[in-house]
């Protein structure tokens, strides 16, 4: 009983003590990872925008390029991330919106690209998804998102939204599903369309 | 064991605080009975991010920081730690060392951070670790045990910087991702920075360590 009650409390001390070196650790590093959570965001933004950057730039630098071609703004509840490059007098060049939503095994969050009509897709990308492997976790290889470059997000009749499906007549807002994956395809097209309807509501 | 009995110490002849015992252990923990390629553990993280030497570095310093503080605190602790709860003792004092680990990298070294994904929190189930400590650390002293801790720690990240070198010198042409083989003649073979690259190179330095090694010697039966 008294062994019992010795290591008892010996796990309590322990287990407190690691508890509390983690918490150190942890909150030390917390603005640092942080920072660099940020300069993620911002590459992704950059990249889907097609701000021309250099192959490996910093993480300070990636907050400059941001800052001096990208301005943050709101249409209804939707944030953008608006591309004006210094050299075009505030023309836009460029407007990205971020879209999320839960994929087969787990949270799937890109960002989409769209040319200055606000109709035509300029980009995609998906920076966190957990799809199989091979399958739907193809949505992120570069031949599944670049076949969403210059298509429409609204069909002929003015209609905002995206099909991915395989088959049937082509149109300008369809691209081919990827085989195999039709549940993360099918949220994945759910998630565009949420994301295309309250960007378009706002019209 | 008495202190006058104690074997003299064979790299500084005396009885210094490793008890003696200090080389050998160095000479056993990187070399004779390396932890991946004689003991063949910790193969995991050991085919998974070996596709490049820098990234086998990292994992390597990360094993030794991890191995060390490991134990020495089970060390230190070894007389305290009842005998019951003692595996869950060790691995919350692994685990702690994982993690600060993990969040310094996190915090200091991102992209490295990102391309050895899990695992470096996975070290918490290294075999290595976990063995030494349970194996070692808990029946040595605390100075013994950090040499241990090293010379484990050791043998792990230079079998893993072997293996990194040939995977990305064969599977790219680069060594630190500068272009070494050039080009004009030399086609990296995708193989190696692959799955099946690993077991190839695996494979290949744990028979060219037991070759030099040699055979074990067999067991007296009693």
């Amino acid at each position: 009983m008294k062994g019992s009650l010795y290591a008892l409390v010996y796990a309590a001390i322990l287990g407190s003590t690691c508890a509390l070196l983690l918490t150190a650790a942890a909150s030390f590093t917390a603005p640092y990872k942080q920072a660099n959570e940020d300069a993620e965001e911002n590459l992704n933004i950059l990249i889907v925008l097609k701000v021309p950057l250099q192959a490996d730039v910093s993480s300070k630098q990636l907050v400059e390029i941001f800052e001096t071609n990208v301005r943050e703004g709101k249409r209804g509840e939707a944030t953008t991330y608006v591309y004006f490059p210094p050299e075009a007098n505030g023309q836009p060049r460029a407007i990205a919106l971020q879209f999320s939503g839960p994929g087969l095994w787990g949270p799937i969050k890109g960002f989409l690209a769209l040319e200055p009509d606000m109709k035509t897709v300029r980009g995609i990308t998906f920076y966190e998804q957990e799809e199989t492997p091979g399958l739907g976790g193809e949505i992120a290889s570069s031949w599944f998102r670049e076949q969403f470059e210059g298509k429409s997000i609204v069909d002929e009749n003015g209609n905002p939204g995206v099909i991915i499906k395989s088959g049937g007549e082509p149109t300008s807002n369809k691209v081919d599903a990827i085989s195999g994956a039709t549940m993360t395809c099918n949220k994945v097209e759910a998630m565009l369309n949420e994301a295309i309807k309250r960007i378009r509501e706002t019209e | 064991m008495a202190d006058n009995q104690r074997p003299a110490c064979v790299s500084c002849n005396t009885h210094r605080l490793c008890g003696g015992r200090g080389l050998l252990t160095l000479k056993q923990g990187a070399w004779a009975s390396n932890p991946l390629a004689i003991q063949v553990l910790g193969i995991c993280s050991a085919l998974a991010v070996t596709n490049r030497l820098e990234n086998s570095l990292v994992m390597g310093g990360a094993l030794i920081f991890v191995c060390v503080g490991s134990n020495l605190l089970v060390s230190l602790l070894r007389k305290r730690t009842p005998h019951r709860i003692r595996m869950i003792t060790e691995v919350a004092i692994i685990a702690t060392f994982v993690i600060v680990f993990d969040q310094f990298l996190k915090a200091f070294y991102w992209d490295m951070s990102k391309q050895l994904g899990p695992y470096v929190g996975l070290i918490i189930t290294n075999c290595i670790v976990m063995g030494r400590a349970e194996a070692f650390a808990l029946q040595n002293p605390p100075i013994l045990s950090i040499v241990d801790g090293v010379a484990n720690g050791l043998g792990y990240a230079v079998v893993l910087a072997i293996i990194g070198f040939f995977r990305e010198l064969f599977g790219t042409g680069e060594i630190f991702g500068r272009q070494v083989l050039s080009g004009q003649w030399y086609t990296p073979n995708q193989i190696m920075i692959l799955a099946p690259g690993a077991f190839f190179a695996l494979g290949i330095v744990i028979g060219v360590f037991n070759a030099i090694k040699g055979p074990e010697p067999e067991e007296k039966k009693p």
